[in-house]
């Protein structure tokens, strides 16, 4: 079988990622402007202003808190430098590995082994993983694990699956807004030239289908940073072993509970569903891609 | 209009020009920063010793050759200068920790002391560290010396005088676990 380079993936990685980042965008463009013209001229302005100036403050908002929100939302602790001594060890040096500050570290308390990463900058990012993962793992599986977190941190994928996940939310808010404004007195004014009754239709079917197109291209960016994670990591400790092995481990998780919106940070699905709406790749053909480098 | 174009391409040879010294410049910077990232470990190594045989002496008694070793070599690496002979020495610091640490096993009390298991742990994370750093420093050399090697950086390189750069070459022998004897 033919050997991948880890430098050539990591450049594929990114290059596909931004082709997927753009498509986001151009249906959101898509979806404002419809509905604009379903809505009608004299509040196509208004609407526009009012749009941007929300959109804007809730990609700020969300832009310098999201790893607060993730570590807030599955209920971490900052992890101790005295009580967690081999976590912060690793950590450090793997940030000597990589050359990314070391990261604040948290734990959160769950028995599966999981763990994931945030922030919109190496500067600001957090890791926290599963108390499960701390007692369950070798030393040398849990370096595995965060060297793939560290590359997500390193790769700049968490502030990118911090943007798409942004966007993506902001579709579906238009999108709802829309489609609940048709409820009251919707079909006022302009509603009886041709035009803005075919507006009308096709922004009522971009608005249910959009939020769902868009969010199986994020679900499928996910699983492409994992690969490219796994790689940076096997770069980082130069041998598979270690990831590979945890990620065997992991395979015998049971199913957790937490919040959609942190899912894809993880470094394996939390929850077990079809592969089209995974946020991970299946562990098996991680496995296999590993056990190939 | 012949104006224009040259205006324009005047600006996009700054540009590259410009961008290629500040890639050479960032990459230079990277690889003296895990340089003295390797320093710090190899300072903390130092500094970490002589706790450890503070807290080994009281049990080994008839060890005294092994702790003399250890602190021969840390002296050593204390004097040691230039990067390269302070990895050596630092090589041969750890080699007489392991030895050490590979004697301990025969004494239950003090592998029971928790004082030396923490700096034990320490230490073999410090080893840990190095390492990480090394593989840094010589993924930035690569990176760097691909640069150079290379259209377009090769001719860049020569304008802002930027040569290729050696890779730290300690072989791995140095690092393998000593012979104790007893």
């Amino acid at each position: 079988m033919e050997r991948v380079s880890f430098y050539d993936e990591i450049a594929r990685n990114k290059r596909n990622s931004f082709f997927l980042l753009t498509f986001v965008f151009i249906v959101l463009l898509l979806l404002t402007y419809v509905i604009g013209l379903a809505v009608g001229g004299d509040y196509f302005f208004i609407i526009l202003v009012f749009g941007t100036i929300i959109s804007i403050l809730y990609v700020v908002g969300g832009y310098y808190n999201s790893h607060k929100l993730a570590i807030a939302s599955v209920s971490g602790k900052l992890a101790d430098g005295s009580q967690y001594h081999q976590y912060h060890n690793i950590v450090e040096g793997l940030s000597l590995a990589s050359g990314v500050p070391k990261p604040k570290l948290y734990v959160m308390n769950n028995p599966q082994i999981n763990a994931f990463a945030s922030g919109r900058n190496p500067e600001n990012a957090v890791i926290c993983v599963t108390t499960g993962a701390l007692e369950n793992l070798s030393k040398q599986e849990l370096e595995g694990v965060l060297a793939h977190e560290m590359s997500h941190i390193a790769n700049y994928d968490i502030r990118f699956m911090t943007l798409t996940a942004i966007l993506v939310g902001m579709i579906s808010i238009i999108a709802q807004i829309f489609l609940r404004s048709l409820w009251y007195g919707g079909g006022r004014g302009s509603s009886n030239d041709k035009d803005g009754a075919i507006w009308m239709v096709v922004g009522i079917a971009l608005a249910i289908l959009a939020p769902i197109v868009v969010a199986l291209v994020q679900l499928a960016i996910s699983r492409k940073r994992e690969y490219a994670a796994d790689s940076s990591a096997v770069k980082f400790m130069r041998t598979p072993t270690g990831l590979i092995n945890a990620l065997k481990k992991i395979g015998g998780n049971k199913p957790m509970k937490v919040s959609g919106a942190v899912a894809p940070l993880f470094i394996a699905n939390p929850s077990k569903t079809k592969e089209l709406f995974m946020t991970h790749p299946p562990l098996e053909k991680r496995i296999a891609r590993l056990e190939r480098m | 209009m012949v104006l224009w174009v040259i205006i324009i391409v005047v600006i996009v040879l700054a540009i590259v020009f410009f961008a290629y010294y500040n890639r050479f410049a960032r990459l230079s910077q990277q690889i003296d920063n895990s340089l003295s990232q390797i320093g710090v470990q190899l300072k903390k190594r130092v500094d970490l010793v002589p706790n450890l045989i503070s807290s080994v002496k009281g049990y080994m008694k008839h060890e005294s050759a092994a702790i003399k070793t250890v602190t021969d070599a840390r002296k050593a690496l204390v004097s040691a200068e230039g990067i390269e002979k302070k990895m050596r020495a630092g090589n041969k610091l750890q080699s007489a920790l392991k030895s050490i640490f590979a004697l301990a096993e025969n004494y239950p009390n003090l592998k029971a002391n928790e004082n030396f298991l923490q700096l034990q742990q320490e230490l073999s994370s410090i080893e840990d560290k190095v390492a990480y750093a090394r593989q840094y420093y010589n993924d930035g050399i690569m990176s760097y010396n691909i640069m150079t090697k290379t259209v377009p950086g090769m001719w860049f390189a020569s304008i802002y005088g930027f040569k290729e750069r050696e890779y730290l070459k300690i072989s791995e022998a140095e690092k393998a676990v000593p012979k104790v004897e007893f």
